[in-house]
């Protein structure tokens, strides 16, 4: 077979040899009419399974997908009826499955082609053993890549998927298994918009957010570079050790030091009871409590500061030790004092070279869940707002509506609408990025 | 007599100020890690107690009780859990994280910029929104309750945060893997053998981070571990009130010190890795 083949090169295209046209009608069986008979048998292995698959669970999964349950469950009289929820689950796990065996139908084809084509031009057929060898060569990323992306694939983006399918369900509140779930569009998004409770929340919370954000980054950053300068001053001595303090908040779990500074600010902890002590503030006065908005927002500007301060201050270090020396010595004969030298040297040079650490800090501040969930006071929403705090960020009134009150639909609606936002936001600024545009630069 | 002639107000001036600013920032940075150490040596547990900032009377008896009242708060064995996830999910990582850089680094393949770009998108969804998915697909699975569904995120996770260590392996230049190859070594080799070793200090930068991270974690833990038993540090610690106060205090220690020793240890390489993957010139 392979020599009459040899004899006639060139005569027919490579897509047209009927190994092609086998494998396009049975992964495998191209494979096999090449004397690839181990890849062959494992291609075709692979495909029996996945009609298997189809026939006893896949199409049922499928098609749940679009009913989400016809039976409803009455747990008292031992009916049990569908979970809309998990039936939800495993369709979009085999619709993931179907799409991944397609993609695998379409490498096998590939394959086949190649391996027509390499026989016209006389080479000798790879054996099972060889085509093992290329995954450690000319493939290597195959063999890196795989187990990351099936790991991403279950763990970041189904989940993300499900979620974003919630959003268009009715899925929460009373509506939760054994009821049945049911499609119900985009009625979510517009009681998002158009109830004055919601709108109301979200008006308020976006604007604290956004202001937060920005505060936050901009507190951060600046503070982590000035004290990368205060460390890196000529007249400092002994720089590794002072250096020890600001590693202490870098490195305790940002959860034992919010708890902490919880404790040291709440009703019964020191500092409240000091200043009423010494008669500073009246009897009734608290720091963390579900009306105070300004006092705890600054607590948390503060707690912030202490925990992402010293981050942007090592990194800023390591930064400045790449600094051209001799730029500063020609500033310095041109005659700049030390406050040009740094609006004209240092600053810019930092700037730049920090960009994605802005955008990045930024991004994390906007979500930044933990500082008012762990500092919040406990448990009673504030006046004209719904189900949150005056404090409380996006994220955090999501985590109140969804994990907190069963409210998913409304909560994963509201997160796709954030989500929106953020991707365009950071999209077009990573790709503004000179760290983007310029990533061969070394190369 | 000479250091007298050059003794220069405005310069001694300067120095004093950077001295006062440094001895403020230090303040405000221990002042609160010292407060903690030492309510965890509180003889009495309430926060309620505590008159002013200090307690009145020292004894070890925190710790006593930290190891020996099992039932109420397992402490150990929520340590035991925290290592476990901790060490194993930083292996995991570590290997994952440096394995995918230096492909999406070194290798141009047809997909290689959408997945940059998809990772950028997965990476500012919301964290937390997925949970409540999360939440419905580990129970699908059956790892509620269960370690190693935790490894499994972590390790996915941080697989993620690829973006630093790709553009480390940004800036070794190509001629090192030019040589090697046409050496006849394979790209398997090359990377074995050349870039690990040269990586050195990024490798000691993503371990850490990759432990650190499921060491100190909060959110994942107690939405995945409903169990008292299969409970981590973190979600026992948090499980604690005002009125037990310095069993916190004594509790975070356990869990801040070892990170603090490493963190000091290892400064250097923190510095270098986290530097190294932001810095674009």
């Amino acid at each position: 077979m392979t020599q009459m083949l040899q004899r006639t090169p060139g005569t027919q295209s490579a897509f047209s040899a009927y190994q092609v046209r086998l494998s396009c009608a049975f992964m495998g069986l191209g494979q096999l009419f090449c004397r690839q008979f181990t890849k062959g048998a494992l291609l075709m292995l692979l495909e029996v399974g996945f009609i298997l698959f189809l026939v006893f669970a896949g199409v049922d999964n499928i098609i749940g997908l679009f009913t989400l349950g016809t039976t409803e469950g009455v747990p008292i009289m031992g009916i049990e009826g569908d979970n809309s929820i998990s039936m939800l689950a495993w369709g979009i796990t085999t619709i993931f499955l179907v799409l991944l065996f397609a993609l695998a139908y379409y490498a096998n084809i590939k394959d086949v082609i190649y391996t027509i084509g390499e026989i016209r031009k006389g080479n000798r057929v790879k054996n099972f053993f060889e085509s093992c060898r290329t995954l450690f060569n000319q493939k290597f990323y195959f063999l890196t890549l795989t187990l990351p992306l099936v790991f991403v694939c279950i763990f970041n983006i189904m989940p993300i998927v499900f979620t974003a399918l919630v959003a268009f369900t009715n899925y929460g509140g009373e509506v939760v298994p054994p009821r049945l779930v049911s499609w119900t569009g985009f009625q979510s998004f517009r009681v998002i918009f158009t109830m004055s409770e919601y709108i109301g929340t979200m008006g308020k919370i976006l604007a604290w957010n956004i202001l937060w954000a920005v505060g936050s980054t901009f507190l951060v950053y600046f503070g982590g570079l000035g004290l990368a300068l205060l460390y890196n001053a000529k007249c400092l001595k002994f720089k590794r050790f002072w250096r020890v303090f600001p590693m202490f908040a870098y490195a305790i779990p940002s959860f034992i030091t919010l708890t902490g500074f919880y404790f040291m600010f709440c009703d019964s902890g020191p500092i409240v009871g000091l200043l009423k002590d010494w008669g500073w503030v009246s009897e009734n006065f608290t720091i963390i409590s579900y009306d105070s908005k300004w006092s705890l927002r600054l607590l948390g500007f503060f707690c912030c500061a202490w925990i992402g301060v010293p981050s942007v201050m090592f990194l800023a270090t390591g930064i400045l030790s790449n600094v051209n020396k001799e730029m500063y010595e020609a500033a310095r004969l041109d005659g700049a004092n030390g406050f040009q030298q740094f609006l004209y040297l240092t600053l810019p040079f930092v700037l730049f070279a920090t960009t994605p650490v802005i955008i990045s800090t930024f991004i994390n501040q906007f979500n930044n869940f933990s500082i008012f969930y762990f500092l919040r006071p406990e448990t009673v929403y504030a006046p004209g707002y719904f189900n949150a705090n005056s404090s409380d960020l996006l994220i955090n009134w999501m985590y109140n509506l969804t994990v907190e009150n069963g409210l998913y639909s409304l909560g994963s609606a509201l997160s796709l609408i954030l989500f929106a936002f953020m991707a365009i936001f950071s999209l077009i600024a990573y790709v503004t990025s000179p760290a983007y545009k310029k990533e061969d630069t070394y190369r | 007599m000479r250091k007298a002639l050059h003794f220069r107000p405005d310069r001694a001036l300067r120095t004093a100020l950077v001295y006062a600013l440094v001895l403020l920032v230090s303040f405000v940075f221990a002042f609160p890690c010292i407060w903690l150490v030492l309510s965890a040596f509180n003889a009495e547990g309430d926060l309620l107690t505590l008159e002013g900032f200090f307690p009145q009377t020292y004894s070890f008896d925190t710790f006593r009780r930290l190891f020996t009242e099992i039932t109420k708060y397992d402490y150990p064995r929520w340590f035991g859990n925290t290592l476990f996830v901790a060490a194993v999910s930083c292996v995991i990582s570590t290997f994952l994280v440096i394995a995918v850089a230096y492909t999406i680094s070194r290798y141009r393949f047809k997909s290689r910029k959408a997945m940059m770009k998809a990772t950028l998108i997965l990476g500012i969804f919301p964290n937390f929104m997925n949970m409540t998915a999360l939440f419905v697909i580990m129970t699908q699975l059956h790892l509620i309750n269960n370690l190693w569904g935790l490894i499994l995120l972590y390790s996915s996770g941080s697989t993620m945060g690829f973006l630093v260590q790709k553009g480390f392996f940004d800036t070794i230049p190509g001629t090192i893997y030019d040589a090697a190859t046409l050496d006849g070594a394979s790209d398997f080799r090359v990377f074995v053998s050349i870039t690990l070793p040269l990586a050195k200090p990024m490798i000691v930068y993503t371990a850490l981070t990759s432990f650190v991270w499921p060491w100190a974690d909060f959110m994942l833990p107690s939405m995945l571990l409903i169990d008292k038993s299969s409970w981590t540090v973190a979600v026992g610690l948090n499980s604690l009130d005002d009125s037990e106060f310095s069993i916190f205090a004594a509790g975070s220690m356990f869990v801040a010190v070892p990170i603090i020793v490493l963190y000091v240890a290892l400064s250097k390489y923190l510095i270098q890795g986290g530097s190294a993957g932001a810095v674009k010139d």
